[in-house]
């Protein structure tokens, strides 16, 4: 081994920089997960909110909705994450890194998830929802035991997908100073004067996101037997 | 020198055994028709004669050259055994006459304009001369099946298979591609048909042959085949499809 | 709310600074026109060697590979790629690490997009195609592969919309795509207005192409 193989791992895997910093990597990746958790929850159910008001088919609600989704799937989420963070304190809501990063991610996220499930809710033949009626039911309870599950089914896939690429976006939360895995770890590494704690950050997303990824892999496979 | 020789033919497909020793000789310009139950084998057969499966056993030689040889030139193999198929398998995104020329280009190396006028006098001999700007989608069954004829046609082979050519298309489209398969006849190509057309085989067939678990049971004439079935299982199979003959 | 105009839609400050922001804007459309097509042609190549390849071992790499990069956050992959290049003896210029950088996450969603396009094309197609005697290579080049593109062609183009969107994550190593501009310019003039303008340009841009993106996607379901 030469003294440039040595200085390789010395610079990128250096055991006492990762040690010092461990710490700080590990809280960065305890709120990487609460804000992805926290988006997963809100932006699906936000979406799924969106969809069914979507499907009443009154004009007023739908366009809309219609007109959030297109915007919010064209701006990048760094755009959006940015213009809400000035913006809203000037309309008097200063809210707190990790409120912004959530509230950014959510409604990106709600935007993908109302199109994916409202094309899973068109995708449901009409002659669905006219037999739930005929026997009695409303409206809501047809379209919550009949239609939603028939459509969700056949969201889950493209949901998955999206979830996973859009909770990635957390990194993002960097650049308005959330204390997540990658800020943490820039600060760690300036303070260091090493990028061992930026190897540390990548595998630490890794650790987090690989599994997500796997997991929906297995998902596409399994999901058509259902 | 038969066209196509077939001797001991097997396929298994792990432990279950397809075919299980078939011998079939193909004269040159005949027109053998292969009938039989479902699961007899009969495509599997045809399927193994262009190496579009893998004999587990036995030999196949096409035009003198051994097909079953692992030293064999797999497409120059397909120029001189062509195939007609039960789902048509036309390309969609071509029309008629891009789905003939593509193995003239490419295969043969034609040029761009002796390839389009090769297409064209084949899609010519099957009848849809007018058609061959249109896209698959835009034709009915029949003619979408006579132009994977024209496609099997166009590069002149020396014997053409044909699986069940007729048994995905409605009834009274069935007529047109028989009638272009019995002109091919009349021009003096070799074919051979699997096929659940009873009454064409009986009537444009020069020797037929009965299949049934994986080996031939019987052949012959027609007359032979249809009218004095030597074997039991032949009588049996006749029996239960033997209206379709008139 | 007066503040509110003042601060974020300040028409003055929106014409001062616009065509700073064009020529952002004019980055963010080259440097996408850059990675899109390389993006592309390595996901197509890396969906052909996984379902074409007979070769488990290899399968299994391409799978890792396209795993891997679809679990990693494609700005830290930039800034790792970005900072850490140097310490490789890889003196990359900044546009080739951010190339470099999203080429490498985008390949594996294309990847995916491919992979999907290509078992969805009828086992019967490369029948046919290998029966006239064409080569496995150019049946997939004639016959397979252009029906695999037609087929997930929406997909392909929502993919691509994506890339334009990621160019923003270059705002963070100082490219100078439309973000970084209106970052700068914000600064320069102690104003957020220029990020407002940005998410515009952005929508004027992006708006259209998911509007088509939608009916390439209708377009698809009904046939």
């Amino acid at each position: 081994m030469t003294a440039g193989d040595s200085g390789f791992l010395f610079t990128f895997f250096n055991p006492a920089v990762a040690k010092q910093y461990a710490p700080d990597i590990a809280a960065g990746m305890l709120v990487t997960v609460g804000v992805g958790l926290a988006v997963v929850v809100t932006g699906t159910l936000l979406g799924l909110a969106l969809a069914v008001a979507r499907a009443l088919g009154r004009r007023a609600l739908a366009w809309p909705i219609v007109a959030f989704a297109d915007i919010m799937r064209s701006l990048p989420p760094l755009v959006v994450l940015i213009v809400l963070y000035f913006g809203l304190p000037s309309l008097g809501l200063p809210l707190s890194a990790f409120a912004v990063t959530w509230l950014s991610l959510t409604l990106v996220l709600a935007a993908y998830a109302e199109e994916s499930i409202w094309a899973g809710i068109r995708a449901v033949p009409d002659g669905q929802l006219e037999a739930a009626r005929s026997t009695g039911m409303r409206w809501w309870q047809a379209m919550r035991w009949v239609v939603l599950p028939q459509a969700l089914s056949r969201a889950v896939p493209p949901l998955t997908n999206r979830i996973i690429s859009i909770t990635k976006n957390t990194a993002l939360g960097s650049v308005v100073a959330l204390n997540e895995i990658l800020n943490n770890a820039q600060g760690a590494s300036s303070h260091a004067g090493n990028p061992t704690p930026l190897m540390m950050a990548a595998f630490a997303y890794l650790v987090v996101f690989l599994p997500l990824v796997v997991f929906s892999r297995w998902l596409e496979q399994h999901w058509q037997r259902r | 020198m038969p066209i196509l020789d077939i001797s001991g033919l097997r396929k298994s497909y792990g432990a279950t055994e397809v075919l299980r020793g078939v011998d079939l000789q193909v004269r040159a310009g005949e027109l053998v028709c292969v009938i039989g139950p479902s699961g007899s084998g009969k495509s599997t057969m045809l399927c193994c004669c262009n190496l579009l499966e893998t004999p587990t056993g036995g030999t196949i030689f096409a035009n003198g050259h051994e097909v079953t040889s692992p030293l064999v030139n797999i497409n120059r193999l397909r120029q001189e055994v062509g195939m007609v198929f039960q789902q048509f398998n036309l390309y969609p995104h071509l029309s008629a006459l891009d789905n003939v020329a593509l193995a003239l280009r490419q295969v043969q190396r034609r040029s761009r304009d002796e390839a389009a006028s090769l297409a064209r006098a084949a899609l010519e001999q099957v009848g849809l001369g007018g058609k061959a700007g249109s896209y698959p989608s835009e034709l009915s069954g029949g003619q979408q099946q006579r132009v994977g004829i024209a496609r099997a046609v166009a590069l002149k082979p020396q014997v053409i298979l044909f699986d069940e050519p007729t048994s995905a298309l409605d009834p009274e489209l069935v007529e047109d591609v028989l009638n272009v398969m019995r002109d091919l006849r009349t021009r003096g190509m070799t074919m051979l048909v699997v096929t659940h057309e009873m009454a064409f085989a009986h009537a444009a067939a020069d020797r037929v042959v009965f299949m049934d678990g994986g080996v031939v049971v019987e052949q012959g004439t027609p007359a032979e085949v249809f009218e004095n079935p030597r074997e039991a299982r032949t009588r049996s199979f006749l029996a239960r499809y033997g209206s379709r003959l008139s | 709310m007066d503040s509110l105009i003042q601060n974020f839609f300040n028409l003055e400050i929106y014409a001062q600074v616009f065509p700073y922001l064009l020529g952002g804007l004019w980055t963010t459309v080259w440097l996408s026109a850059l990675v899109i097509p390389l993006g592309a042609a390595a996901g197509l190549a890396l969906a052909l060697g996984l379902t074409q390849s007979g070769s488990r071992p290899l399968r299994w790499a391409i799978v890792a590979f396209i795993d891997f990069f679809r679990a990693f956050p494609p700005l830290v992959l930039l800034i790792l790629v970005y900072f850490g290049g140097p310490f490789l003896g890889l003196e990359l210029n900044k546009v080739a690490a951010v190339a470099l950088a999203f080429v490498l996450n985008n390949s594996s969603y294309y990847a995916e997009v491919f992979r999907a396009g290509l078992q969805g094309v009828a086992k019967g197609q490369m029948e046919a195609a290998r029966s006239t005697g064409l080569t496995r290579a150019q049946a997939l080049r004639h016959v397979v592969v252009p029906q695999a593109i037609r087929n997930v062609l929406p997909d392909l183009v929502g993919n691509a919309i994506e890339i334009v969107k990621l160019t923003s994550i270059a705002s963070v190593v100082a490219m100078p795509e439309l973000l970084r501009a209106a970052r700068d310019a914000q600064s320069l003039v102690f104003n957020p207005s220029p990020v407002m303008l940005a998410a515009f340009m952005y929508l004027a841009l992006l708006w259209p192409l998911t509007r088509w993106l939608g009916r390439l996607e209708h377009r698809r379901a009904r046939r």
